[in-house]
């Protein structure tokens, strides 16, 4: 799996994205989470026997710099629209996971006319509160090498830091470091979305880990209920990171939903 | 040399509770009618230093049984009033976490006005876990740092037409302090360090630096810092641009200084005991310095003893003297000590000196200050010229 990356220019922003391209067929456009696009290889794998698979990593993640005036899911947002315009890709399958959903909705809710349908994988970016507490559970206010256990049911599935394996160490620091320049305060939400989900009005799937220990299944649902027409499907054996725990699960929801259509 | 009289302002009584001290120790634990004793009684202590000739520094923190002076610059303006001659160090302000970076200028340039022209302004970053009490984003916190730095000085200095502001994170229509300081165009600024690159920076901007608590490790920060001040300004750095914080036991004999450390070892015990999830919030420390602990199964030690042995877990007082966190005994004890730091380190004008800490009780104080103004402050000043004159 080779990842490309290229300079882009956009306005007056000048940055590098890095991105993996892989497989054939339809396009599919995957959005990861805080884990990287390293933390999904096993699903892009699966997916790429069915799509021609585009996994950029966010600027700020993985390879990709970051110019310092982007640092809002907001203006990612308008770096996928302009990017989109540039390789010309239309009637994409729309995947996130977990951060990645969230962005796929700050997406969708601004201009969702490249895409044909949205997979979103136990989405974040809502705020949901009791007592005027989050109610997503505060995955800063624990140390990383707990966020395995709050992630996955298979802890081992998430990605770690490892001795001596700088580059791949590189990649996490900045990853960790990309995930609470978006999502530290309020955590993990754009309290605005709430206010525009309605505007997806494209054929949608969430999808959701029974052991999801990061959102509450309430605000799955309320997530769902949040765009109209949406589908939500819960998944056994499953934390928050599905495409993790289960990449074949995820996947072949992925394909089942493309190939009808997503109805 | 100049002598800083230092209290974190504990709340000791507090220190039994298990597990930790800061960020999550729930306030039952602090009885506010004791806090108000506590406090009243360091100040007075602070009144003290005053009258014996020492300047002042003074600090805050957060959500902490370990220091209870939560707003840097309310005891700031105490003190601006009622002290008379001391110079008065705010190390400092946590700048980039303070929402209104103008109204940090209008208190410094009221308690510089209070105070005669005695401020001395520290701007301070803070340490990681602060980030989870002010709440500002840790990624984007050292840009902060600097625009509220430029804002805040910009704000000082202006005697001119009233001005506006339009930054990434700070945006103001009318910038215009009234009063203005004293010290023109504004107090003496002070940063801190613990790398040499850190220190580096703060030469190259004339800044007086200021290391705390690191032993061996102060000599590549003021390396760091004569070598770019040199470079910067094309002459030697001031010896009063260098700072050194450490604590000072100090007793008629050497069993009674000991026995007074042992109630100052508090600060450092308690110092520590905060979640280790806090201490270093992604985007606090640049990715590359993560990344590089990440790869080490042990991270380095930064303190170390003479013999270069890392400081050990569960230090004795002789271990923390040694490692010249403190100097302790009498007062030749204490001066031959500084004597030897000072040698070792190439020299400073400031020690910082924590005259009170931990569990050390006003009566101790008092003596452990007054002893240390008596017999071992003039033996400084002499220790400076005579090495001056060596150099």
């Amino acid at each position: 799996m080779q990842a490309e990356i290229s300079r882009l220019g956009f306005g007056q922003l000048s940055f590098e994205l890095e991105t993996l391209r892989l497989g054939s067929g339809a396009p599919l456009l995957f959005l990861h989470g805080i884990d990287g696009t390293e933390g999904a290889r096993p699903l892009l794998e699966l997916l790429a026997r069915h799509f021609q698979v585009h996994a950029p990593s966010h600027p700020g993640f993985g390879a990709s710099s970051r110019p310092h005036d982007i640092n809002t899911t907001g203006d990612l947002a308008y770096v996928y629209l302009d990017w989109l315009d540039k390789v010309g890709l239309t009637d994409i399958t729309l995947v996130g996971s977990s951060f990645g959903s969230w962005l796929a909705c700050e997406i969708l809710t601004r201009d969702a006319s490249r895409f044909a349908r949205a997979i979103l994988s136990t989405p974040l970016g809502l705020l949901q509160t009791q007592n005027r507490q989050n109610v997503l559970t505060d995955i800063f206010s624990m140390p990383p090498d707990k966020w395995p256990d709050v992630f996955c049911v298979n802890k081992e599935r998430f990605i770690t830091p490892k001795p001596g394996m700088d580059e791949h160490n590189l990649r996490i620091a900045r990853n960790r470091e990309a995930a609470a320049l978006y999502g530290w305060s309020p955590h993990m939400a754009n309290p605005k979305l709430g206010n525009r989900l309605h505007r997806i009005r494209i054929p949608t799937l969430l999808v959701q880990g029974r052991e999801d220990a990061i959102a509450p299944q309430d605000y799955g649902a309320a997530f769902a209920n949040a765009i109209p027409g949406a589908r939500r499907e819960i998944v056994g054996q499953c934390g928050h990171l599905v495409h993790a725990d289960d990449p074949q699960v995820l996947a072949e929801k992925i394909i089942a939903f493309a190939v009808q259509g997503g109805r | 040399m100049k002598v800083w009289q230092f209290s974190e302002q504990a709340y000791h009584p507090a220190w039994n509770v298990p597990g930790d001290l800061r960020i999550t120790f729930p306030a039952r634990h602090a009885d506010p009618v004791l806090a108000g004793q506590l406090l009243n009684r360091y100040l007075d202590e602070y009144m003290l230093a005053d009258e014996l000739g020492y300047n002042i520094m003074i600090n805050e923190h957060h959500a902490s049984a370990t220091c209870m002076s939560t707003a840097c610059n309310i005891t700031l303006g105490i003190l601006a009033r009622q002290t008379k001659r001391a110079r008065l160090l705010a190390l400092g302000v946590p700048i980039s976490h303070r929402s209104d970076p103008v109204r940090v200028a209008e208190e410094i340039a009221m308690a510089d006005c209070i105070s005669g022209g005695r401020i001395e302004f520290g701007m301070v970053k803070a340490a990681g876990y602060e980030i989870f009490l002010s709440n500002q984003n840790p990624a984007r916190l050292d840009q902060r740092f600097w625009e509220a730095h430029d804002l805040i000085l910009a704000a000082l200095a202006n005697t001119q037409e009233v001005f506006s502001w339009a930054g990434e994170h700070f945006n103001y229509r009318h910038v215009s302090l009234w009063p203005t300081s004293q010290q023109r165009p504004h107090p003496p600024i002070w940063m801190t360090a613990s790398t040499a690159a850190s220190s580096a920076k703060i030469a190259a901007l004339g800044y007086r630096c200021a290391t705390f608590l690191c032993g061996a490790t102060a000599r590549r920060v003021f390396d760091a810092y004569r070598k770019s001040y040199r470079e910067t300004h094309g002459s030697e750095a001031p010896r009063d641009r260098l700072g050194y914080l450490a604590l000072v036991a100090v007793g008629p004999t050497h069993e009674d200084a000991l026995r007074k450390a042992e109630h100052m070892k508090g600060y450092f015990t308690t110092a520590e005991r905060v979640g280790r999830q806090f201490r270093n919030p992604p985007g606090f420390a640049p990715a590359a310095v993560n990344a590089q602990a990440m790869g080490m199964t042990q991270p380095p030690a930064r303190t170390l003893l003479s013999d270069g042995r890392p400081l050990p877990d569960n230090p004795s007082i002789e271990d923390y003297i040694d490692a010249q966190l403190l100097f302790a005994g009498t007062p030749d004890d204490v001066v031959s000590q500084i004597e030897k730091f000072y040698r070792e380190t190439g020299g400073f004008g400031n020690l910082l000196m924590m005259g009170q800490a931990g569990t050390l009780d006003h009566r101790d104080t008092v003596e452990n200050l007054t002893m240390f103004a008596k017999e071992v402050q003039p033996r400084l000043a002499e220790l400076e010229t005579r090495l001056a004159q060596v150099a």
